[in-house]
């Protein structure tokens, strides 16, 4: 074979083996970046899946403890005897979030206050400002009326206000509303329609907020504590707020 | 400093992601409060925000499609700033929910400014990060994901150690 030949053939071989090397780059860059999104929506799935099937709601059919509402407005779900760990529910009737809450872990409450294993404090509150209307009226209006309900019945009122919460911005808990709830969970009377058309406690109820709210440490509604400390996220999965209350009572 | 932007982002989303992805409820809750979206895209934000927010930054900071990430993760700045912004314009008091938390509170702590400025800070980072990737210690230099051989500093050598096997010695 003569030089000139086995030169070209060794430019030849060389060539092609970085026509070869370029063909492998480009495909490592289409690959490698199809594998990552590949992985990348994967591992987006299953976290969704997760998160969705962290977010189921909560269900308890057995009794309930027993309901008092305090002279302060705040009421009081507890076995007697039961001191601690308190379990503290911030809430607003009006307030998106504390619908969730109720949707996620309502249940989760009940559960724990009937079996003796917390002494649960509702203490409903207006969040909002009076400059926003009409969310602020309807906080008001729907609180306002809990406060007319007597502890045996206030948790089942309590919970059709929220299944009937006003879209945010919407007007909503009207007078007549608020009375046929009552009538939906057995509360009637000409005393308790009379307390709710008169907004007999809107003012307490307002005063008590403006109360919570100045005490500080209440980042927004909703809000729960345990023994007073904020749980945070814990709070809105059924299993974090068990183990909440049980890391409480050790 | 594309490094240094990679991993301030990185760090900040991980944060974000891991505070929010824990309860679900509440990510959700915290993304009604803007009521922006109606309640189904609501949801799937809340589900998918925090476990996206997570893997976005894990992307930056093994430096894996940086430009990638850096784009997105601006995207989700500017998405984070209009909804800020809305909220802020429409007079509704929420907590922005950016670190887990959110959904409504008093009027007199809201903080939206100081968040929006934030925000755009970020935007800036993701920015330089999309345009200048990848940065120092990234899995696309090794991997020669850069695209551009101009700028290769040593990507060429690196590219060899990566892939012996591409040229079958005779």
């Amino acid at each position: 074979m003569s030089k000139t030949a086995r030169t070209s053939a060794r430019e030849k071989v060389r060539a092609e083996r970085e026509r070869e090397q370029r063909r492998a780059k480009r495909q490592r860059q289409i690959v490698v970046p199809l594998v990552v999104l590949v992985v990348v929506a994967a591992v987006v799935g299953i976290g969704f899946y997760m998160a969705r099937k962290g977010n189921e709601t909560g269900t308890y059919a057995g009794g309930l403890a027993p309901v008092t509402v305090q002279p302060d407005g705040s009421v009081v779900m507890a076995k007697p005897g039961v001191e601690k760990p308190v379990v503290e529910i911030y809430e607003d009737f009006q307030c998106p979030g504390c619908k969730e809450l109720e949707r996620v872990n309502g249940a989760t409450f009940k559960q724990l206050a009937a079996e003796g294993k917390a002494k649960v404090v509702y203490r409903p509150l207006t969040i909002f400002d009076p400059s926003q209307k009409p969310i602020y009226e309807v906080s008001v209006r729907g609180a306002a009326a809990a406060r007319c309900v007597p502890g045996d019945k206030w948790v089942q009122y309590h919970d059709k206000l929220y299944e009937n919460q006003p879209v945010e911005g919407k007007q909503g808990f009207t007078p007549d509303e608020l009375i046929e709830y009552g009538k939906q969970v057995g509360v009637t009377g000409a005393e308790f329609e009379g307390c709710v058309r008169n907004q007999t406690h809107a003012q307490a109820h307002i005063k008590a907020s403006d109360e919570l709210k100045k005490s500080g440490g209440l980042q927004g509604t909703p809000t729960v504590k345990i023994n007073g400390q904020d749980v945070g996220n814990q709070a809105f999965t059924a299993d974090g707020l068990k183990k909440a209350v049980a890391d409480a009572t050790k | 400093m594309t490094t240094a932007a990679r991993l301030g982002l990185a760090a900040v989303l991980l944060i974000a992601g891991w505070d929010k992805i824990g309860a679900p409820a509440r990510s959700v809750m915290a993304v009604e409060a803007y009521q922006l979206l109606p309640k189904g895209a609501a949801e799937i934000v809340g589900y998918g925000l925090p476990i996206f927010e997570i893997v976005i930054g894990v992307l930056l900071i093994v430096g894996l499609l940086t430009r990638l990430a850096g784009i997105v993760t601006g995207l989700l700045m500017v998405a984070f700033i209009i909804g800020v912004a809305s909220a802020w314009a429409r007079g509704l008091s929420i907590d922005c929910g950016c670190f887990g938390g959110g959904g409504q509170i008093d009027p007199s702590q809201t903080q939206y400014p100081q968040t929006i400025l934030r925000d755009v800070a970020f935007l800036a980072m993701a920015a330089w990060v999309a345009v200048k990737p990848p940065g120092k210690l990234a899995l696309d230099t090794v991997l020669g994901l850069g695209g551009r051989s101009d700028d290769d500093r040593d990507d060429t050598s690196d590219d060899d150690h990566a892939a012996p096997d591409a040229d079958p010695k005779e």
